[in-house]
């Protein structure tokens, strides 16, 4: 991951299809057009896991049933805990087939319709529901020297809580970390890379105008008559944090996707 | 085993609205999607198929949009589905929609075992299932939760109800209605979701299943639904807790134990 720091790869989030789609193929071929103009960019395509516990498609099958190709260090599949064994092992089990080495583990947004990993299911024994850090310990075992896993950090959540729990995701096996977006300079993030030096650490940068979703997404209010500039705040984060990643959600491929190639410059 | 599920497709939404003239859910602008309940049921009759071979067929009655909730059940697993559509069920209550499910599963024969989600989220009245089984003169079970076993001939659940289960044993042919308790189903995959766009749902109307045109839909319907109105509004009263966070939590413990939840 240091590399894709090093080298100014961005790490571009892209949406599979929902499950509830009434125009699959139309959707199919967004996603192709998509994850082929990220790789061809040179980026990383990070594949979301049932984003807000929207049912979707999972990535690697989306990718193996179109046939895209896959340069490994371009290709970020999330993973969340919302699964059944079977199930797990078989997205895990098509990303080895894939070449796909970079996992994103988070805990997650369930919903009715999504089964959870048990416990018992990924052999945990001492806690009550499984959370990335078990996910992450149970691939680790079962899939040795397979993947390179990141998780996920949040500024938001209180801070004492959040860094022990990073603490435990260290332990159990994390390489790398990407954070909830950002629009400004944050002092936890800040305190994040003074307590893991060593770790590669990506920013999220929020590159919709819509601040609700962003609301949505942090867990407090930002009003919506808040000033936002995606690219300009998308800029100002680079000078903030010159030594991470960049992960870009929600980024517009119409509107904002020529802009993004000259937006990380090193001063 | 020959397992035929009946399934339902319902507004995806808790806003419905109702006519007021037929006292019928207003369809119309509302995204449909399988009846929750359905699931269940596909996802044993899959599980069934799995574990004693034989075929799962998926049966529905509805608009012709009803085709694509038979196409979401063999996208996890179903083999083919058949459609009942026609003008003529139309205003079916559970008696007459029972009675038409009945004479489509004589006419698809030979079948072992038709499973049913509890009740559809629409209507919410549990009746269609006991109401198939009373038209074929079948064996039932509702609220299963289990099937413990299954031989070729017999069938072995776990029935809930209240105060626990009952462990019921059914000769075959019978019908059961299934819990939530009863599986997981599973997410369907994009293969199975493109394969089953490639199959073809053969749409049967009354003649298809010599069904007697006095039997259905509003003329058939022993039920008139004479008022419908919404729930009374919850009164609800927010109160907020302040103070530091330790503050905050003894106070929510204490209210959630004068309450008794915990």
């Amino acid at each position: 991951m240091r590399h894709h720091i090093e080298n100014r790869i961005y790490h571009v989030e892209i949406l599979p299809p929902k499950q509830d789609t009434e125009k699959l193929h139309e959707d199919l071929e967004l996603f192709t057009t998509k994850y082929n103009r990220v790789k061809e960019s040179g980026y990383c395509a990070c594949i979301t896991d049932n984003a807000m516990g929207l049912l979707a498609f999972q990535g690697p099958e989306v990718i193996e049933e179109l046939c895209l190709k896959v340069e490994p260090s371009q290709v970020m599949i999330h993973l969340n805990t919302f699964h059944t064994k079977a199930n797990l092992h078989e997205i895990l089990d098509t990303c080895v087939a894939q070449g796909i080495k970079y996992l994103l583990i988070i805990t997650g947004d369930g919903s009715d319709r999504l089964p959870k990993l048990t416990p018992a299911d990924v052999g945990a024994t001492d806690v009550q529901s499984v959370t990335s850090v078990e996910l992450l310990r149970y691939i680790a075992k079962q899939y040795p020297g397979k993947f390179t896993m990141g998780v996920a950090f949040n500024p938001y959540e209180p801070q004492e809580h959040e860094f022990a729990k990073m603490e435990r995701k260290m332990a159990a096996g994390a390489e790398f970390v990407v954070t909830q977006p950002i629009i400004e300079k944050n002092a936890i993030v800040d305190e994040l890379l003074r307590k893991y030096p060593d770790v590669p650490v990506i920013i999220e940068a929020w590159m919709s105008k819509k601040l609700y979703l962003l609301s949505d997404a942090v867990g407090y209010e930002i009003p919506e008559d808040t000033e936002f500039d995606p690219i300009k705040t998308l800029k100002q984060i680079h000078r903030d944090y010159p030594d991470c990643g960049v992960y870009l959600s929600l980024l517009g491929f119409k509107t904002q996707y020529h802009l993004i190639s000259d937006t990380w410059v090193r001063e | 085993m020959k397992i035929v599920v009946c399934i339902k497709q319902v507004p995806a939404t808790n806003d419905a609205k109702i006519d007021p003239e037929t006292k019928r859910i207003i369809r119309e602008g509302l995204k449909a999607i399988l009846n929750p309940f359905d699931t269940y049921a596909v996802e044993e009759a899959v599980q069934l198929r799995e574990r004693f071979g034989g075929e799962v067929i998926v049966l529905s009655m509805g608009p012709e949009k009803a085709a694509l909730s038979i196409r979401e059940a063999v996208s996890v697993g179903a083999d083919r589905g058949v459609l009942l559509s026609d003008r003529a069920f139309g205003g079916s209550d559970t008696w007459a929609t029972s009675y038409a499910l009945a004479n489509a599963i004589r006419k698809i024969g030979d079948v072992d075992l038709v499973i049913c989600g509890k009740q559809a989220v629409d209507g919410d009245t549990a009746q269609v299932g006991p109401g198939i089984a009373a038209h074929l003169d079948w064996k039932q079970a509702t609220y299963v939760m289990a099937v413990e076993d299954a031989s070729d001939d017999s069938i072995v659940v776990k029935r809930m109800h209240e105060d626990g289960y009952d462990i019921c044993e059914l000769k075959l042919p019978a019908v059961v209605t299934v819990v939530k308790d009863i599986n997981t189903p599973r997410i369907p995959t994009l293969r199975g979701r493109l394969a089953s766009e490639k199959i073809e749902v053969p749409v049967w109307k009354p003649a298809d299943i010599g069904a007697d045109l006095s039997k259905i839909g509003l003329d058939g319907s022993p039920t008139r639904v004479v008022r419908t109105a919404p729930p009374p509004p919850r009164n609800t009263v927010t109160k907020k807790i302040s103070g530091t966070s330790a503050e905050c939590a003894d106070a929510l413990i204490k209210e959630l134990r004068l309450r008794s939840i915990l």
